[in-house]
């Protein structure tokens, strides 16, 4: 009988025993286990948060955020002051163009005008140039559009809407997050004024093109590289050119409409926020930080994810003293045993294998179970945990997102009121979004995670064991087998 | 052959010095059988664990074959006993969990022999010791106290010692079954050509080995010599 038969025979000796300790292990386990789940998905929501807000803050003309304004438009000096703030990692100006269908404005003059921005409709006041194209808008006007374009009570003719374009610097939408681009390719290079351009899916699929097709922007053509898809109707009735291409096509060369700037931390956003107002001064610029109300949303994420890793290692700890005062009690039970066994020759390392492997054993079923209670609980505990540290955040976030967008006229924030590059995205969706973000983390139990947290319950387990296996050298078989 | 040389071992009890090994020399050839009498606490167990190696003397030594235990490490002391010592119990002192023939190979696995070769050998023990092969399987806490004994004896024998060491290994069986272990020890050490010492009160049980020591108040006198054997 070899040394790992004799320990699993020893483990179950007394199986009442041995039932007891495996169920005390499972808990403990099952429960480290649990939090290991937890802490993971906590971890990858905090990270998907992070991912789909950014750490950006959105820079528009001081005066100019919102559906009337003024001021003085932006700069490309002003983006390279912006760029030498610490903890600035980019800064990716924007050129927001109203694209106006050239059969719609009939005999209009196709040469660039300056407008203001309509109310209710458009961006920074000022800031948009209207250009004609070739291009049918792929969103219809409908009720809210030709209410847009009422004057009193004079019904005008059913209009088409214009499409947003936006020179970028970088391969980001107007709000900072990566394109999809899902056929073709990028610009290439994004600060050279070249004619290409990528083009929303619905408005690809409206006028019929594909990567390759050409169409004009102020009678200049147009090559379509790439094809995005932006997730919503008036995200895709969009054209993005290269930065210096809208300049131009706006005859404001040094001109920007909003810059995006990307910090190098979540936590460095507020002060970086402040350090980039100042730099810029606050009759120049206003710097609006999106993700205010995620960014404690994410804090009240990670104080579950720190809790349920102290849980983890508590668990874990507690697993491994379970151990050890186990096998202390076994080798003070055994004495005489061990005494004998060194009497017949066995070294003490034999003796004290012989109990860690014992030990390993009742781990390992305790694990299994463990890993059982684990994947029906470890949902649960973590939604527990989550609801219990989020819900103030959740409702306050709530709250604060419903305001925002009952604030904007009719309630149409991610209507096709505000072509991209005003209002830095709509902020109304995230801030309303966050409470669901926080509700929607999946603890699932992955064999990865799984296996990770086995592994850190056996090495527990194995340096509890190891205690009570060096008492067993210090047993001499002199003084147990005294008694003779 | 084992060669005792003025062996001492004392004790500090409070401001009292206790030598229940005062001194003690003696020679056993190999094969013998020979025996120590005593009252209780005369320290017949203590020199048997001085010869076994499970104390260390305080002055003296023991030269088995020649190797002097003296002032070896206890790695060392550990395979002598594995190596060159066999023990029989009074309490058996068998692994109560495992089969007869398991608590048997315990020693050859310590050993480092081959499970194959421990498993034969281990049985062929059971059988001198003449336990029925039927019980060779059942654990040993559900052996009676003589069929416990012969498998401790077997054990003992298991990487064929140089020196049996039994203590009182009549004591918990009966007046028969006692007989029966104490002539199974003698035709094993004359078929084994094993030396073997058998601590016991038991005087009769002394009469049948062939060398016979008496240790009183720590000293060794022989007794008597039988002339049973050698």
């Amino acid at each position: 009988m070899s040394v790992l038969a004799r320990s699993v025979g020893n483990a179950f000796r007394n199986k009442i025993r041995t039932a007891a300790v495996v169920a005390v292990l499972a808990v403990a386990i099952g429960l480290a286990l649990a939090m290991l789940v937890a802490n993971q998905a906590v971890g990858a929501k905090v990270q998907e948060l992070n991912a789909s807000v950014g750490t950006t803050l959105t820079v528009n003309p001081a005066g100019g955020q919102g559906f009337e304004g003024g001021g003085e438009p932006l700069t490309t000096a002003e983006a390279e002051t912006t760029a030498s703030v610490a903890n600035v990692t980019s800064v990716v100006g924007t050129k927001a163009l109203r694209l106006q269908t050239t059969t719609t404005t009939g005999s209009t003059d196709a040469a660039t005008t300056q407008q203001a921005g309509p109310g209710g409709g458009f961006g920074p006041g000022g800031q948009q140039a209207t250009v004609s194209t070739n291009l049918t808008a792929a969103v219809d006007a409908g009720t809210l559009g030709n209410r847009n374009n009422a004057s009193g009570t004079t019904t005008l003719p059913a209009r088409t809407l214009p499409i947003t374009a936006t020179g970028i610097g970088a391969e980001v939408d107007s709000t900072g997050k990566a394109l999809e681009i899902t056929s073709g390719t990028g610009l290439g290079d994004y600060t050279s004024s070249e004619a290409k351009a990528l083009v929303g899916t619905s408005l690809a699929e409206k006028n019929g093109l594909t990567v390759g097709s050409t169409f004009t922007i102020q009678d200049k053509t147009f090559t379509i590289t790439g094809i995005f898809d932006a997730g919503t109707a008036f995200g895709n009735n969009a054209v993005y050119v290269t930065l210096p291409e809208a300049q131009t096509l706006a005859e404001t060369p040094d001109e920007l409409s909003t810059m995006i700037v990307t910090v190098n931390s979540l936590e460095n956003v507020d002060s970086t926020k402040t350090a980039v107002q100042d730099a810029l001064g606050t009759d120049k610029a206003d710097v609006t930080q999106g993700q205010r109300n995620l960014e404690t949303a994410v804090s009240s994420l990670d104080s579950v994810k720190n809790i349920s890793m102290i849980a983890f290692i508590a668990a874990l700890a507690t697993a491994g003293i379970i151990i050890m005062l186990i096998m202390v009690m076994l080798v003070r039970e055994r004495r005489r045993e061990i005494g004998v066994l060194k009497a017949i020759g066995a070294r003490n390392r034999t003796i004290g294998l012989q109990f860690v492997l014992e030990s390993l054993v009742l781990v390992a079923l305790g694990s299994v179970v463990g890993a059982v209670i684990a994947s029906l609980a470890s949902g649960g505990i973590a939604s527990a945990l989550i609801s219990s540290n989020t819900t103030t955040t959740a409702a306050t976030t709530t709250q604060r997102g419903g305001g925002l967008a009952g604030a904007m006229p009719n309630g149409t924030v991610p209507g096709g009121g505000m072509p991209g590059g005003g209002m830095g995205g709509g902020q109304g969706g995230p801030f309303g979004g966050a409470s669901q973000l926080l509700t929607s983390v999946t603890a699932s139990v992955s064999p990865g995670v799984l296996a990770a947290g086995i592994t850190a319950v056996f090495a527990v387990a194995i340096i509890g064991a190891l205690v009570p296996a060096l008492l067993t050298a210090r047993i001499r078989p002199i003084e147990v087998l005294r008694g003779e | 052959m084992i060669v005792v040389k003025d062996l001492v071992r004392q004790f500090k009890s409070g401001d009292r010095t206790i030598k229940p090994v005062n001194g003690v020399s003696f020679e056993l050839d190999k094969g013998s059988l020979a025996s120590i009498v005593g009252k209780s606490g005369s320290g017949k167990s203590t020199l048997l664990s001085l010869l076994g190696a499970l104390d260390k003397p305080t002055s003296g030594d023991v030269v088995v074959d020649g190797v002097s235990l003296a002032g070896l490490p206890d790695g060392k002391l550990t395979e002598y006993r594995r190596r060159d010592i066999g023990f029989v119990f009074q309490q058996f002192n068998l692994i109560p969990n495992l089969s007869a023939v398991d608590n048997v190979m315990l020693p050859m696995e310590f050993a480092g022999m081959r499970k194959a070769a421990r498993l034969q050998r281990a049985r062929e023990l059971l059988e001198q010791v003449q336990l029925d092969p039927e019980k060779h399987s059942r654990r040993t806490n559900r052996l009676s106290g003589g069929e416990q004994q012969r498998v401790a004896i077997a054990r003992a024998l298991a990487n064929e010692p140089k020196l049996i060491l039994a203590d009182e290994p009549t004591g918990n069986l009966d007046e028969q079954t006692g007989e029966h272990i104490i002539e199974l020890l003698s035709s094993l050490s004359r078929d084994h050509d094993t030396t073997i010492l058998v601590v016991t009160h038991d005087r009769s049980l002394a009469q049948k080995t062939g060398r016979c020591f008496r240790l009183q108040q720590g000293r060794l006198t022989e007794e008597v010599r039988t002339g049973l054997r050698r």
